[in-house]
């Protein structure tokens, strides 16, 4: 245990500021590690993971003690006398409220430092797990449904998981690399399990507490979206007012879970919608209509949380005119688009057909173009008869083709004028000129009477391409001088 | 004679609609109700009549009333149902490879072969030509005899 503490104190290192006490930590006993450590909350550098009640004091803090007192007595009194309308700030039911909306989000806070605490123990014994299952909550069931147990076949996680999720964990744990924890590590685990646990009950019970409030304390959105989401909601954006600065897209996400599992396709992953999901007019309206519907009510809902936090309409009406207006806009997004009307055929000729240009479009009309064979083909040399395909002038006549004195018919494509543009551009950008010729010239110097001259086989053919060709206007140059005026 | 078609009886009013079209073709229909070949066309008219409203009125004219025989004898009208074309009061002509140009005799085979013989007529006559080719291929063109008239 000293060595895996030494390797997480050595990785947070660079986080901590007070360098000096982090030494010391590591020969200290593990009680006097206490009354050196801060009392604070989420201070990274001096989580001790010998100890659950270092890491997590929220239910030792009175504040905590007096507001789960109180919110089990409201609980226990029921629906009772509604909160004055004007002086809803001095109101002791609202301030109760308030701070259960704060006391939520630091549960919600702890929980996550709690989980943390759970995994890293957890992580000799079997450390998928924490990638498989991500949910705070769950992991801390699962974990202490498994305990120290090797063989997961042993193991019940029924209704703890989805059933897809308990086949991948059992095929995992049967390669998993973990060894069983020694007792007290797991006893200090399940502990924390426990502690996990009563603080989600207890979140969930001042949640309620919120909800049957909620009436009082926002009307207006709890109209809209129903007071069960609205004190989600609340909660997680942590307080009324936090609620209504919030922009509509982020209250659309509230509450929407992260994180689709590996393995399973995201096509069905239904797109980023949080709490709002939960709302009844979300559940009937048609699956189609879902995503517009949703930033709808986002929107609408966002409208009534600030109109609730200044208090400027106690009787909901605001709320109800928007829950009307929702209404009336689904109905009208499923109405059938009005009949076709049949449209007498235009005037033919009127209307001047679009002309397209570009370079797209020169490439298609290159295709169909008049090929340089055929021009050569339809030209003729003065008093020199062509010759045709049947002989005699009968078939067809091959014109200018097979005159240039090589006898072939065949004529070698010259170059395309895109292709022209685009050759030169290219040239322009990366060569430069050199200076050296055609790559055909060799140092080798041979005379005419001695031996071969190595001639470039493409100049023959570019003697007659030139032909069809025009040789007044350059196929790629441009103006020499172009002066500014 | 469908009630969506104006159907014309007296000489004033084919006169009046032949002047008072303009830039538009206009297809008149001689024929009668009782004959089952000239209701075959009317129903052919009446569904294009919509369709080509930007570029043609259609009208029909009963060749069996008094006012209308000066027409009738005029355009040589002697089998139903005739159709002839006008453009800016001038009688278009159309070769179909039968022996008249100058109307059209029988009904069409289809509503689309309707439109194009218009619209035929209708480019020719935006030319300025009188006499125009017909678009259609020969076997959806009826075939008549004009021998029984010659004898």
């Amino acid at each position: 245990m000293a060595t895996l503490a030494d390797s997480f104190l050595a990785d947070l290192d660079d986080l901590s500021d007070n360098e000096a006490e982090i030494p010391e930590d590591n020969e200290v006993d593990a009680a006097d590690m206490e009354e050196d450590i801060d009392g604070d909350l989420a201070d990274l550098e001096n989580l001790n993971y010998d100890d659950l009640d270092s890491v997590s004091k929220l239910q030792k803090t009175q504040r905590y003690i007096d507001i789960m007192q109180k919110v089990e007595e409201a609980l226990q009194k029921g629906t009772e006398v509604s909160i004055q309308g004007v002086d809803l700030e001095d109101d002791p039911e609202y301030q109760l409220i308030v701070e259960c909306n704060a006391l939520s989000v630091d549960i919600e806070n702890e929980i996550v430092i709690i989980h943390n605490f759970i995994r890293d123990k957890y992580r000799l014994k079997f450390p998928e797990l924490e990638s498989l299952v991500h949910h705070p909550i769950d992991y801390a069931r699962v974990v202490k449904k498994i305990g120290n147990e090797m063989d997961l076949t042993l193991v019940n996680l029924e209704g703890l998981l989805p059933s897809a999720i308990i086949m991948v964990v059992s095929v995992t744990a049967s390669t998993t690399t973990g060894k069983p924890l020694p007792e007290d590590v797991l006893s200090k685990t399940v502990e924390a399990c426990d502690r996990a646990l009563a603080l989600d009950s207890a979140k969930k019970k001042v949640l309620d507490f919120v909800e049957s409030r909620m009436g009082y304390i926002a009307p207006n959105l709890s109209t809209i979206v129903g007071s069960a989401v609205a004190a989600k909601l609340m909660g997680t954006a942590g307080g009324l007012v936090a609620l209504s600065k919030m922009p509509a897209c982020n209250v659309q996400l509230l509450g929407a879970k992260k994180k689709n599992l590996a393995g399973f396709s995201t096509a069905t992953s239904q797109f980023r919608i949080g709490y709002i999901e939960q709302t009844e007019i979300f559940q009937s309206t048609p699956p189609p209509l879902r995503m517009r519907a949703c930033r709808l009510l986002a929107a609408k809902s966002t409208l009534a949380a600030r109109v609730d936090s200044i208090r400027g309409d106690p009787s909901g009406k605001t709320g109800r005119a928007f829950k009307d207006e929702i209404h009336k806009k689904i109905e009208k997004w499923q109405e059938p688009p009005p009949a076709k009307q049949p449209k007498p055929l235009p005037v033919p000729d009127s209307e001047p057909k679009k002309k397209r240009g570009g370079r797209r479009l020169r490439k298609m009309k290159e295709r169909y173009a008049v090929t340089d064979m055929r021009k050569l083909a339809n030209r003729m040399q003065f008093g020199v008869p062509e010759e045709s395909s049947l002989g005699d002038g009968l078939g067809e006549g091959y014109g200018m083709l097979g005159q240039a004195g090589s006898g072939k018919l065949r004529v070698s494509v010259g170059p395309s004028k895109l292709a022209a543009k685009v050759a030169k551009r290219f040239k322009e950008k990366n060569y430069g000129s050199s200076g050296a010729t055609s790559g055909l010239t060799s140092s080798l110097a041979f005379t005419p009477v001695q031996g071969i001259e190595l001639t470039n086989p493409q100049a023959h053919a570019h003697q007659l391409g030139s032909g069809t060709q025009s040789t007044y206007f350059s196929e790629t140059g441009t103006f020499s001088k172009i002066k500014r005026t | 004679m469908s009630y969506l078609l104006t159907s014309l009886s007296k000489k004033h009013e084919v006169d009046s609609i032949i002047r008072d079209t303009i830039d538009k073709v206009l297809v008149l229909r001689f024929g009668r109700a009782s004959d089952s070949v000239c209701l075959q066309l009317d129903q052919i008219l009446s569904k294009a009549a919509r369709d080509v409203s930007k570029f043609a009125t259609v009208a029909l004219v009963d060749v069996d009333s008094e006012d209308v025989q000066v027409y009738v004898k005029y355009f040589d009208i002697s089998l139903i149902p005739s159709t002839v074309f006008f453009f800016n009061a001038h009688h278009m002509k159309m070769d179909s490879g039968t022996a008249d140009h100058t109307k059209w005799i029988g009904t069409f085979h289809r509503k689309q072969d309707f439109i194009d013989v218009v619209e035929a007529i209708f480019r020719g006559a935006m030319k300025g030509k009188l006499i125009v080719n017909c678009p259609l291929p020969p076997e959806r063109i009826p075939k008549y005899q004009l021998l029984y008239k010659d004898v």
